[in-house]
């Protein structure tokens, strides 16, 4: 279709003159239902979920809505919890830099190396595992890391270990390998999306002109890329801050991380604490988003089907 | 593409550039390996007969698949996941399309926020929704049980389903409904004949998203649940008793039908790519 045609297509049939308030309603109502139900169970359970951290429990577990910053107070004075999060946020971080570390080359040879064709089979073979279900995913690790698990056999039969070693599972190192497959695929995701508008060209033309091959990576390269690593680091980072399921599989009694405290107090019944630790996440979460929001591209990573 | 790959080749690389690529392929297998390695085992012990599963694989056994299917607790848990994930599908999907139109097609006063506002429930950790829920519900005085498993379901499902079908209405070409306009069609029939039939896979793919996504959800089920029991919720219970083979067969058969599930999925929405607008991309 030749650019003419097509403009003169695109000249929509008029609608009349129509009240503007009428019409605005018309086309907004669709979204009320959502907005409705977003509102009464996402927006207002978190607003009241900030009140519950500033109320308290008393000794028979009942609710006071006595207002006080104590559950702040508690969690800034115990020593268990400012390390229980500090180890979280470690954690986090040291999964990014690792999750990058592993799906930049991945998704580098994947969109320069292969052919399209292939990419596509592999990108999906990425996805896969992501659209399964996260219990199963980080569940299929005690086949690898437990007492009769692969890793063991596989020592034990090459004889560098003579009996089956419980060193692989329930630590935190445990927790950080599997920490890193169940977020891998939002961080290639991420890349790949980004990788793929990358114009590799440009790469040899810098060379070309006398810069080092990492040169031209640092210089021309990553800057390109960026929102795809920002939204890589985020899609990681975020969601380990309220990882509890990981660390209560294959992290032990050692592996707790900060939203086990949160499922803990939640077990007993004391809703303020819990609620205290979940906004102090909350801020956490919401601070980076704010921060980084106009780099991070939610569709490239969920909405590629 | 073609045409990309023969001008690298007559450029001038790096000398390290053969090798570069070598050890680039030779991590990219090693990364799938890994992807896949954990499934592959989960999916082994399920037909190994040994009542701990682990190595050696001692014989094939189709035991635990028949234990699994004999299991009363797990024929409720399935009943009560599938009836949580229809609701939340037909719910979410119905609210999550509606909200789409207005969302790209302008119309609402605050479009930046109500973007925002529909992604975080992706991003924010599903201990915030559940407990969020679960203190509102508290105080509320509403019982715990499927009710408010569904409310919590529906919380990350519905903005799924509003990023996919965005995402096609975005490549909708708007000509088609300009000319049934012009040849008299009301807005309803427009609708209803012509955008509706043409959006209709990313519809459907939402739909078996949401699926997918609430039959596999456990962190928000774990904070919304009452007394009952959910696959997931199960599968934790077990796992939390000792490695169990059933287990392993009953993990194995949701990560088929899941996948199945995804694939008529992501087949839908290669369909639906047909009918984007080829000059809007």
């Amino acid at each position: 279709m030749t650019a003419d045609t097509a403009s003169a297509a695109d000249v929509a049939p008029l609608a009349g003159p129509r009240p503007g308030l009428r019409r605005r309603l018309e086309r907004a109502a669709p979204f009320l239902p959502g907005l409705a139900m977003l509102t009464l169970l996402f927006v207002i359970p978190m607003f009241i979920m900030l009140a519950f951290s500033f109320w308290k429990t008393n000794s028979s577990f009942d609710l006071v809505r006595d207002w006080n910053l104590n559950n702040y107070a508690r969690f800034f004075n115990q020593p268990t919890y400012i390390r229980t999060f500090a180890k979280t946020l470690v954690m986090a971080s040291a999964v990014t830099a690792a999750g990058l570390a592993i799906s930049l080359p991945f998704t580098y040879f994947l969109v320069r190396y292969v052919s399209r064709r292939f990419q596509r089979a592999v990108l999906l073979a990425v996805i896969v595992p992501f659209w399964t279900s996260y219990l199963l995913r980080v569940y299929a690790w005690q086949a690898i890391l437990g007492e009769k698990g692969a890793l063991n056999q596989f020592l034990m039969a090459t004889g560098i270990i003579q009996q089956p070693s419980t060193l692989f599972v329930y630590n935190d190192l445990a927790v950080f390998v599997v920490l890193i497959y169940v977020y891998f695929p939002f961080a290639a995701l991420a890349l790949y999306a980004a990788l793929e508008k990358f114009d590799f060209t440009q790469l040899n033309a810098a060379q070309d002109l006398g810069a080092r091959p990492d040169q031209a990576f640092r210089h021309i390269l990553l800057p390109q890329i960026r929102t795809g690593i920002i939204t890589a680091c985020i899609f990681v980072f975020i969601p380990i801050l309220g990882e509890f399921l990981t660390p209560t599989l294959v992290g032990g009694a050692s592996g707790s991380l900060i939203a086990n405290l949160i499922v803990n107090f939640t077990r007993q019944g004391q809703f303020p604490e819990g609620a205290a630790l979940a906004i102090v996440i909350a801020v956490f979460v919401t601070i980076l988003l704010v921060v980084f929001r106009r780099s991070l591209r939610v569709e490239d990573v969920v909405a590629r089907g | 593409m073609a045409n990309r790959a023969s001008a690298l080749d007559t450029m001038p690389v790096s000398p390290l550039a053969q090798q570069t690529r070598g050890c680039l392929s030779v991590v990219a297998g090693a990364t799938l390996v890994f992807l896949y390695l954990p499934i592959v085992f989960l999916v082994l012990f399920s037909i190994e007969p040994a009542d701990t599963p682990g190595f050696p694989i001692t014989g094939i056994t189709l035991h635990w698949y028949e234990k699994m299917l004999a299991d009363s607790a797990i024929h409720s848990a399935l009943f009560n996941s599938v009836v949580v994930a229809v609701v939340v599908a037909l719910i979410a999907t119905t609210i999550g399309t509606m909200a789409a139109f207005p969302l790209v097609r302008g119309g609402i006063r605050f479009p930046g926020a109500a973007r925002i506002l529909f992604t975080l429930p992706i991003m924010i950790p599903g201990v915030l929704i559940g407990l969020g829920l679960l203190v509102f519900i508290t105080l509320l005085g509403i019982k715990l049980g499927l009710h408010t498993v569904i409310a919590g379901h529906l919380v990350f499902t519905t903005p799924f389903v509003v990023l996919i079908v965005a995402a096609r209405l975005q490549g909708f070409d708007r000509r088609l409904e300009w000319a049934a306009a012009d040849l008299g069609a009301s807005n309803r029939q427009t609708l209803r004949h012509i955008v509706l039939p043409l959006i209709a896979p990313a519809i459907i793919a939402g739909a078996l998203l949401s699926v997918t996504l609430s039959i596999d959800e456990f962190v928000v089920t774990f904070f919304t649940i009452g007394p009952q029991l959910t696959l997931p919720l199960y599968i934790i219970t077990q796992i939390k008793f000792g490695v169990t083979p059933e287990v392993n067969a009953l993990a194995t058969v949701i990560l088929v039908v899941t996948l199945t599930v995804f694939g008529v999925g992501s087949v839908l929405l290669g369909t639906g790519r047909r009918f984007r607008r080829k000059d809007a991309a």
